[in-house]
């Protein structure tokens, strides 16, 4: 399984990190690729992973993160599931006397009537939380039984709960109060600035001038002022520690481990009594957004269950994948060799490869220059978007960074000799996959180094030489320049609707095995 | 001997496997069962999608649900593209479609696993688990991930999953090869 297993080949991502081709995507607008490390990665939705159920971000704020109906094993962090039990319910005394009352003011009735209640099963269902994984119950703790299965277990709260709130309530007015003084620092310091001045100076009235006029007070809240709380004194005399923690034997099964404490972190028990079921936090799908462009890597659909995306540019779906088939011969320092590669289209458009040791230089020039111009562009963009600047105050978005361009760290210690001609690949076809043999490609004299081709796939024979110097059971890392052409959908430019087709280039290493015993 | 069976809906089922209750069993093609795999149909029905990958001694055992009144089998349904490793006892309820389950894990009974899930190898599922959607379940009992997370489920979980499985039937080599 490729992505269960240790990749032999990996791509140097645009930031400079090698990944398998399955951890990285391919921003169309760049075009380039990109990993994990350079793009945004933005909340999609919440979810809880138990329940499956969609809970909108406001929702999930008010709820801190958790599930309403979901619980954590306080000792193993498992999920907790309801069980159901019945219970006898024990007849409260004055109803059991009315009852006898009934029957013995009807006598005729006879004997029927006093067996009615016991012949009645008086039951209900009482429900408890389980864990599957290590058998810990509710009762455990000595948390009652409750009437329904989902829901109606009340927070443990906590001797702090009070004080806490209190403090949590402060320190928000205090925030509230200083972005306030700054607003109004930052409006008296500099004079208003409108964005379209002709709009209001047509007129020469401003919002605070009509307001005035028509004898409204400002616009500015109240205001507010922090609530006062009493701070925290610090105090000398601590309780003594009990007489009996000294004579009592320790019994480490009634003391909670670190895990166990820190997934409680309110009241932080010591011991296993005061275990409470957590409510289990909440999931997230993620979008990624590229941090030069701005545009969509991935975008989840919102629903929990779904597992498709509104935008996916997976670099498996743009860039030709390449696969390490074997090696020709055991591998020795100093000797020539020869590595069998299986290289495949995927895009619907025929691909010219070139396999390069190095970049052209005007090439790497280029992509410095446009590196450095896309840059230039990202900063305007970044001090003249309104979105951005609401992005900094909210902050449920990451800003977005100037890409630094980081040179590859020279992990290869072989080259791979260049191929002398480059290949056409065909678009990739899924009806291909039905017919049996197609030769058409046959009566075309393919080059030497082509082993084997069918549809958009093709077997390379690429020679190299390991290091005379390197010593037995060494790595040998290879690498190489591959170059495509890629036919771009997305009209970069407003002049132009055509696709256009780019070459583009992609490093690659590929760890050929260890060096063998002569 | 010829130790495969080749059915005409295209599934693969070694001869040296233990189908019990086979009228129970729905394989729905090019199916793989290896050699020293257990099916057992004779609980409660299992339904298999399209190109899924039973490995060799791998238990497949439909959940059961303990009542007040004795104990009662489930049917369990499998999606298509799942791949099962070797060793794996897998008593889920109902699994989804691309997921990836490891060497030697145990899918304990009434288990949930959704489409695009991989449970590592010697993973250990206890009793009505659910892992959703492109959460990885580790072998250390956390469940990590999430949709559009790169570092624990591939996003192209789906295409990953399709292509390995149908790679693995067309590549599978029965052996010894059939006498024809």
């Amino acid at each position: 399984m490729s992505f269960m297993q240790p990749i032999p080949v990996k791509y140097a991502c645009s930031c400079g990190i090698l990944n398998p081709i399955n951890k990285l995507f391919f921003c169309r607008h760049c075009p380039k690729l990109r990993c994990g490390y350079c793009v945004c990665h933005e909340i999609e939705s919440h979810f809880c992973s138990n329940c499956l159920e969609n809970i909108p971000s406001s929702e999930a704020r008010h709820k801190k993160n958790c599930c309403a109906n979901c619980f954590d094993c306080p000792c193993c962090q498992h999920t907790l599931s309801a069980r159901a039990t019945t219970v006898a319910v024990v007849r409260k005394p004055d109803e059991a006397k009315d009852k006898e009352a009934q029957s013995g003011a009807g006598g005729e009735s006879g004997s029927t009537t006093p067996l009615k209640p016991s012949s009645v099963p008086a039951t209900k269902k009482m429900y408890y939380l389980s864990c599957l994984s290590c058998r810990w119950t509710t009762r455990d703790v000595g948390i009652p039984d409750q009437g329904v299965a989902t829901g109606t277990w009340p927070d443990n709260e906590c001797l702090y709960q009070l004080r806490f709130n209190s403090l949590l309530e402060y320190y928000q007015s205090v925030v509230l109060q200083e972005k306030q003084d700054r607003q109004e620092f930052l409006r008296r310091k500099s004079p208003k600035q409108h964005k379209f001045p002709s709009l209001t100076d047509r007129t020469g009235l401003t919002v605070s001038l009509i307001r005035r006029q028509i004898g409204w007070n400002e616009k500015t809240l109240p205001k507010s002022k922090p609530i006062s709380i009493s701070p925290t004194e610090a105090t000398a005399d601590v309780e003594q520690l009990p007489p009996d923690i000294f004579t009592e034997p320790l019994n480490l099964r009634q003391v909670t481990t670190i895990a166990q404490r820190l997934s409680q972190p309110r009241d932080q028990p010591t011991a296993v009594g005061n275990l409470y079921p957590q409510r289990r936090s909440l999931w997230i799908k993620r979008s990624l957004r590229c941090r030069q462009c701005e545009h969509n890597l991935i975008k989840p659909e919102f629903h929990p269950t779904s597992i498709k995306y509104r935008i996916q540019l997976f670099a498996s779906h743009h860039v030709p994948e390449v696969v390490m088939v074997r090696c020709e011969q055991p591998l020795k320092s100093g000797q020539k060799n020869a590595i069998v590669v299986k290289i495949t289209n995927p895009t619907m458009y025929d691909m010219t490869i070139r396999i390069l040791d190095a970049l052209p230089e005007e090439e790497e020039q280029l992509t410095t220059e446009m590196l450095q111009q896309a840059c230039k562009i990202k900063e305007e963009a970044v001090t003249s978007s309104p979105l951005l600047r609401a992005a900094g105050i909210t902050l449920t978005r990451q800003n977005s960074t100037r890409e630094i361009k980081r040179e590859v760290n020279e992990l290869s210690n072989t080259l791979i000799e260049p191929l002398e001609s480059e290949f056409v690949l065909s678009q990739r076809d899924d009806s291909k996959e039905f017919d049996e043999d197609i030769q058409a490609r046959s009566e075309i004299e393919e080059p030497k180094f082509i082993v084997w081709r069918k549809g958009n796939k093709v077997l390379l024979r690429l020679q190299f030489t390991p290091e005379a110097t390197s010593k037995i059971s060494d790595e040998v890392v290879l690498s190489f320049y591959m170059q495509y052409t890629y036919v771009n959908t997305v009209a970069n430019t407003t002049e132009k609707k055509e696709p256009t087709t780019q070459a583009l280039y992609s490093r690659l290493f590929i760890q050929a095995g260890a060096i063998e015993k002569e | 001997m010829n130790t495969w069976r080749r059915q005409a809906s295209g599934n693969k089922v070694s001869r040296h496997t233990v189908l019990c209750g086979s009228q129970n069993i729905v394989l729905n093609g090019k199916v793989i069962v290896q050699s020293g795999a257990i099916i057992r149909g004779d609980l409660a029905n299992v339904r298999t999608g399209r190109y899924c990958v039973i490995s060799k001694n791998s238990v497949i055992r439909p959940p059961y649900k303990q009542f007040s009144k004795g104990i009662a089998f489930f049917p369990m349904h499998i999606g298509d593209h799942v791949f099962i490793g070797e060793g794996a006892v897998v008593s889920a309820a109902t699994i989804g479609s691309y997921v990836y389950i490891g060497k030697n894990a145990i899918i304990g009974r009434r288990c949930t696993l959704k489409d695009c899930c991989v449970i590592e190898d010697g993973a250990v599922l206890p009793p009505e688990t659910t892992v959703s959607s492109y959460m990885r379940y580790t072998a250390k009992g956390t469940i990590e991930g999430g949709q559009g997370n790169p570092y624990f489920v591939p996003a192209a979980m789906q295409d990953e999953m399709v292509g390995y499985t149908k790679s693995f039937y067309e590549h599978f080599v029965r052996t010894p090869a059939p006498a024809s």
